[in-house]
């Protein structure tokens, strides 16, 4: 396994997480997608620190506040799906029209 | 040298935000409008604070964090801001009074966050200053738990948030694959500065795109017009000035004073955005009818024109906008407080609603009338003279001088839809004719920006020697 290998993985994560949130209907669909682009991340972190700068620990701390950061809006963003459902009855982002113009 | 008794105005007001929080889960619903009260007073108090650390300039934990004029100027511009959103609150009938603890206490660490972001040197800070401002701003626009307008607004608001901070986090692990750090200040103090390196290019890029969509530049800037218009109008008004300008102002750091021109020469691309902001902002806000709507469109073609300021970057672009952040902080929250205030008596954001106002109240036709001919940039009010910066900064660097006139022609085209609400409440008829009464927290809101607009477009000369001596960015 070398430094390419991971990049590549977190490359095409980040590419699906991204596409999901293009393409998905559904808001929790999105939301999981969003993560998905957060833990491409987590792995460039955790990759570049292992391979280019392994005297550090600079990468490895701060996919521990990326983590904390994701956990911390996931939990204000299902609050906010479940305020949209008590209003609209509906997770897909396609009923959400009220506003435009 | 951890050095963190420079964070003391933040400190004390993430630590009033958590008393007023607890206190609000105490206080009986008759009493709660106190919390608005002490949530003024404590953001009052770290403004003051903040003037007395003006002239100051040092760095924190290492170089986190740097304490400098230009950080100062965006604190101040932050916190009065935040005083105005908590005065306009008070008599916002749809905050519930139980809720009053939680909706002050996410607005002051809002603020922090804020206040954090202006002063960020390392992208770990500023992510986790970003993250503050972006969980914070999320719930506050969806603080109208009832009103489906609020919730799709929120829901919307937070998707895209959520999209732009995870490509940020993305930019952020490429820089740091490139560079080895995350700070900009090793890096720049580094004598390799990566230019060519792809991983550094796209890093960069990304990043920008996270801001892009913080301060609403086109492309990014779908999010916008709904979450302005679901969210509860002071929260409107707060977000169209201090969450932009704080970001602005971030940017405005990172990419023109800690980066090294000859690392990263992005500035057409920035100049090419900037032109597309205020063009589609400003052609988007012709066709609107909801005046929370138009105002938004409205605010993302004047970020087009802050971000010609930035493009510019020399030291008088970067004057031009720390001025065009004092007076679009003004006229905005002027703006939107009018409107909140008609709104509550004919309880619609339509622009029917601003029908033959003058006849119902000649004094909010008039100051309505002041602060949109500032956004429009006429003479003698701080707009104009806040373009008039902007602009003369992009003429006097030769290169932008086309910005400089786009900029000019949009603001023509500005005038229109500006004008089109002079015109229905000057010249048409209303079919209630009833006044529209001003409540004393409102009136002051709107006195005090409406002084402002005046005075600092008469005298302009004083508010310009506070800004010179901000201008310098410690790096």
């Amino acid at each position: 396994m070398t430094l390419s290998h991971y990049l590549a993985l977190s490359g095409i994560l980040f590419a699906i997480g991204l596409f999901g949130v293009l393409t998905r209907r559904n808001i929790i669909g999105i939301l999981m997608s969003i993560e998905l682009m957060l833990n491409a991340a987590n792995i460039n972190f955790v990759a570049f620190n292992r391979f280019l700068y392994p005297g550090q620990y600079l990468g490895h701390t701060t996919v521990i506040f990326v983590i904390t950061l994701a956990a911390a809006e996931v939990v204000v963003g299902l609050a906010l799906v479940m305020a949209i459902y008590k209003n609209l009855k509906s997770i897909y982002v396609e009923d959400y029209n009220i506003l435009k113009g | 040298m951890s050095n963190l008794i420079l964070l003391n105005p933040e400190i004390i007001l993430a630590c009033a935000g958590l008393l007023i929080l607890l206190a609000g889960a105490f206080i009986g619903e008759s009493r709660a409008k106190l919390l608005f009260h002490l949530g003024t007073i404590s953001a009052a108090a770290v403004l003051g604070m903040i003037i007395t650390q003006a002239a100051m300039s040092a760095y924190g934990m290492g170089t986190m964090w740097v304490l400098d004029p230009g950080a100062q100027l965006f604190k101040f511009v932050i916190l009065a801001a935040t005083v105005f959103t908590l005065l306009l609150s008070v008599n916002y009938s749809a905050i519930q009074p139980r809720h009053i603890g939680t909706y002050t206490a996410l607005l002051l660490w809002a603020s922090c966050g804020m206040m954090l972001l202006s002063g960020a040197l390392d992208f770990i800070y500023l992510l986790i200053s970003l993250e503050l401002i972006s969980i914070s701003c999320f719930i506050l626009t969806g603080f109208e738990q009832k009103n489906p307008r609020s919730a799709e607004g929120a829901i919307k608001y937070f998707l895209m948030g959520g999209l732009s901070t995870a490509v940020t986090i993305y930019g952020i692990s490429l820089f740091y694959g490139a560079t080895g750090t995350t700070n900009l200040l090793n890096y720049a103090s580094s004598v390799d500065f990566h230019f060519g390196d792809p991983a550094y290019v796209m890093g960069m890029l990304f990043i920008l795109v996270g801001f892009g969509f913080k301060i609403s530049m086109v492309p990014f800037h779908f999010w916008a017009p709904d979450a302005y218009e679901g969210a509860p109008t002071p929260v409107t008004a707060y977000l169209s000035v201090a969450s932009k300008l704080a970001a602005l102002g971030a940017m405005m750091r990172i990419f023109t004073g800690v980066i090294p021109h000859y690392a990263l020469n992005i500035t057409l691309l920035i100049a090419v955005l900037a032109a597309l902001t205020m063009t589609l902002g400003n052609l988007t806000a012709l066709f609107q009818t909801n005046i929370k709507r138009l105002l938004a469109y409205s605010s993302i073609a004047q970020a087009g024109y802050m971000l010609i300021g930035l493009v510019v970057a020399d030291p008088i672009g970067r004057e031009s906008v720390f001025f065009y952040a004092l007076a679009y902080l003004v006229t905005n929250m002027g703006a939107f407080a009018v409107a909140m205030v008609v709104a509550g008596k004919t309880g619609s954001y339509e622009l029917d609603a601003y029908n033959g106002l003058a006849k119902r109240s000649l004094g909010l036709a008039i100051v309505m009338v002041m602060f949109l001919l500032s956004l429009a940039g006429i003479p003698p009010l701080v707009g104009f003279v806040a373009k008039f910066y902007v602009f003369a900064s992009a003429v006097n660097s030769h290169q932008f001088l086309w910005l400089a006139v786009l900029g000019v022609l949009n603001s023509v085209v500005s005038v229109y839809y500006y004008m089109n609400i002079a015109r229905r409440m000057f010249f048409t008829e209303s079919k209630d004719p009833s006044a529209v009464e001003t409540d004393m927290y409102t009136a002051g809101v709107i006195v005090i920006t409406s002084a402002a607009t005046l005075l600092m477009g008469l005298l302009p000369e004083t508010f310009m020697r506070i800004v010179k001596d901000c201008v310098s960015f410690r790096i």
